[in-house]
């Protein structure tokens, strides 16, 4: 079944098209990765699937639902949850606030304090410091937070845009991992990345992106087998 | 500690983990007394409340105990001196709301308090030819129009962000300055003469409420403070008050989260501006004249150098930081000609040596994360407390 389509979309920041007439689908269950290099529109395809930014033109589908008016906000209650790049974690509260936002626009009591465990599963360390500020923690930390707050609401769909941006080459290892294991889990992820390497093998299927459109698709073993983007993605040539 | 499956952090990072945690500790968050906050928590809610109360009387009593050394006589009125205190006392409350809690720099709140004093003074002064009503009635009615006033402004502007919002802002404070100067009916720099005053006559038959005697006004204004600033907790713990700090740490990560911040944003304007509205009702009722003198940009700085001082986000602090702005220049008559030179001197100081204002604001912000943490806590027995920071974890992590 499809969780997530998008149909030409094209979102402009002003009068500068960021993103040109881009469809793609995600199905439920998989990991999808969008590669490509600076300024492609990755964060700015994560943006609009979030409702951060909107579409000037086309239409984006989930869960068979029309939401391409839909304001972000309520979109995270309809199960699409984002990771942002940079992180976007809130410096000033404690992981547990940080985790707590997560679950903001959540009514179910127990569902939260569950999800709360499913987090500390996945990442023991954000357990060891519940009451650490975010701003103090290392960049690893932050990339964890980031993700375990954004599985607070328990999404259907679970955006993450660069979560191997700016940490040491063993913790991105890591990071990948813990994504298999979510979507082991049950919940449907699209990644943004520029470590195009981990991303492929990771996912089910992927995207290359170029100046705002999709050049290549296919599967993830697809891709990091085609030597055009061997050489311009993967630093082999 | 860390040698589960789960990931462990490899030796850069520990030390980058070290140096924050360091970092964390060496930089105690509140204030002068480290730990007075957590010390003050961990106290009893009835010893608590003991304390508040005594505080509370001893803030009641000012006006007749007229502490020596602290007084303003004999250069100020005593009594006066602490009504116009309460008064900015409770501005500050208001915009902190504003710039504290929600994060948004409102540069015109000024303009809050002057709607709120024209609608004092127009509704009840006999220069006014309008409508008279009794003065009391006219506080709510204020905090309802500067209501209005603050959606008005806050809908087609909220929109923008930081600095574009503070000159937004900025020239909505003018206007309201300008209108009153050219709009006949506002009376400009004439004014309104014997704004109306709340009911009740002493003994001898006079009013209790006269613009020579402080006490009254003072109060008054003391007690809305108290009853404001029961309602600020409540929304601070509420909620509004946590998608407010989300807001102001980070507002696109706040929307993600499903904070509908357009929506709050507005919220925030709006009840920082009935407070504001309403504390310049108290204003134009106990100086019983009002024209547009009062109400230029310089006041507005000084409001929100009254937040900032006091500590932002802090409610406690505003009314710190409001009373002192009002009290520095009436205790000290003769340095009050330089008192914006030295307000500004004392925020650059307090923004280099204490960047969270006199007393920092730190909220809990926790609503179902509490009944989880309490969980935590039990679960993991007679371990510290998760998260405190435990000497052992980064060494555990090193050890890798």
């Amino acid at each position: 079944m499809t969780l997530l389509e998008l149909k030409n979309v094209s979102v402009h920041y002003g009068r500068i098209r960021a993103i040109h007439d881009m469809s793609f689908k995600v199905e439920e269950g998989e990991i999808v990765s969008l590669i490509g290099a600076n300024g492609a529109g990755k964060t700015t395809t994560m943006k609009t699937v979030s409702g951060l930014l909107n579409a000037s033109s086309g239409t984006i589908t989930f869960a068979g639902e029309d939401i391409t008016k839909m304001r972000a906000h309520i979109r995270v209650v309809q199960g699409i949850s984002q990771a942002p790049e940079g992180r976007g974690i809130f410096p000033g509260m404690t992981v547990l606030e940080n985790l707590d936002m997560g679950s903001y626009g959540r009514k179910d009591r127990s569902g939260v304090t569950k999800d709360l465990d499913r987090v500390f599963d996945l990442f023991p360390r954000l357990k060891e410091r519940t009451k650490q500020f975010g701003g103090t923690m290392s960049g690893g930390e932050q990339q964890m937070l980031a993700i375990g707050r954004a599985l607070m609401s328990n999404p259907k769909l679970l955006l993450l845009d660069e979560p191997s941006m700016g940490l040491a080459p063993q913790f991105i290892r890591q990071i990948f991992k813990i994504i298999t294991e979510i979507n082991n889990q049950g919940t449907t992820v699209l990644l943004v990345e520029q470590n195009a390497n981990q991303a492929l093998a990771r996912a089910h299927r992927g995207f290359v992106l170029e100046t705002g459109s999709i050049t290549h698709s296919g599967t993830g073993k697809e891709l990091l087998a085609n030597p055009a983007i061997k050489e311009a993605y993967l630093g082999v040539g | 500690m860390s040698t589960t499956e789960g990931p462990t952090l490899i030796p850069d990072d520990a030390a980058a983990q070290a140096m924050a945690d360091r970092e964390a500790k060496g930089k105690p968050r509140k204030g002068w007394f480290p730990g007075l906050g957590e010390k003050w928590n961990a106290l009893p809610r009835q010893t608590q409340w003991l304390f508040l109360i005594i505080v509370v009387v001893i803030a009641y009593l000012l006006p007749i105990l007229n502490p020596p050394f602290i007084t303003t006589e004999p250069g100020n009125n005593w009594q006066i001196a602490l009504a116009q205190m309460s008064v900015y006392a409770l501005v500050a409350v208001g915009l902190n709301v504003v710039v504290g809690y929600a994060g948004l720099l409102d540069l015109g709140y000024v303009a809050f308090f002057a709607v709120g004093s024209y609608t004092a003074a127009m509704f009840t002064s006999p220069d006014s030819p309008y409508l008279h009503i009794p003065y009391l009635w006219t506080l709510p009615l204020a905090m309802a129009i500067t209501m209005f006033f603050g959606v008005l402004l806050g809908v087609p502007t909220l929109r923008l962000r930081g600095d574009y919002l503070a000159i937004v802002t900025l020239g909505f404070g003018e206007i309201v300055r300008i209108l009153a100067t050219i709009i006949p009916a506002m009376k400009g720099q004439v004014g309104f003469q014997n704004v109306g005053h709340p009911p009740g006559t002493d003994a001898e038959g006079q009013p209790i409420f006269l613009n020579s005697n402080g006490t009254p006004w003072y109060w008054l204004t003391l007690t809305i403070i108290i009853v404001v600033l029961l309602a600020a907790g409540n929304l601070e713990r509420s909620r509004v008050g946590r998608a407010w700090i989300a807001i102001r740490e980070d507002e696109d990560a706040a929307e993600i989260m499903g904070v509908p911040t357009f929506k709050y944003k507005v919220w925030a304007f709006a009840i920082g501006a009935s407070v504001g509205g309403l504390s310049g009702a108290l204003f134009a009722g106990q100086v019983g004249f009002v024209n547009n003198q009062k109400f230029d940009i310089a006041t507005s700085i000084l409001f929100l150098a009254a937040v900032v001082m006091g500590g932002t986000g802090n409610k406690v602090g505003a009314v710190l930081g409001g009373s002192l702005v009002a009290y520095i220049p009436l205790r000290f008559t003769a340095i009050a000609e330089f008192k914006y030179l030295i307000f500004g001197a004392a925020l650059v100081l307090i923004m280099i040596f204490r960047p969270g204002g006199i007393l920092p604001a730190r909220q809990s912000l926790l609503a179902y994360g509490r009944t989880a943490y309490n969980k935590l806590r039990e679960a993991t027995g007679k371990k510290p407390a998760p998260g405190q920071l435990a000497p052992n974890t980064g060494k555990g992590a090193g050890d890798e």
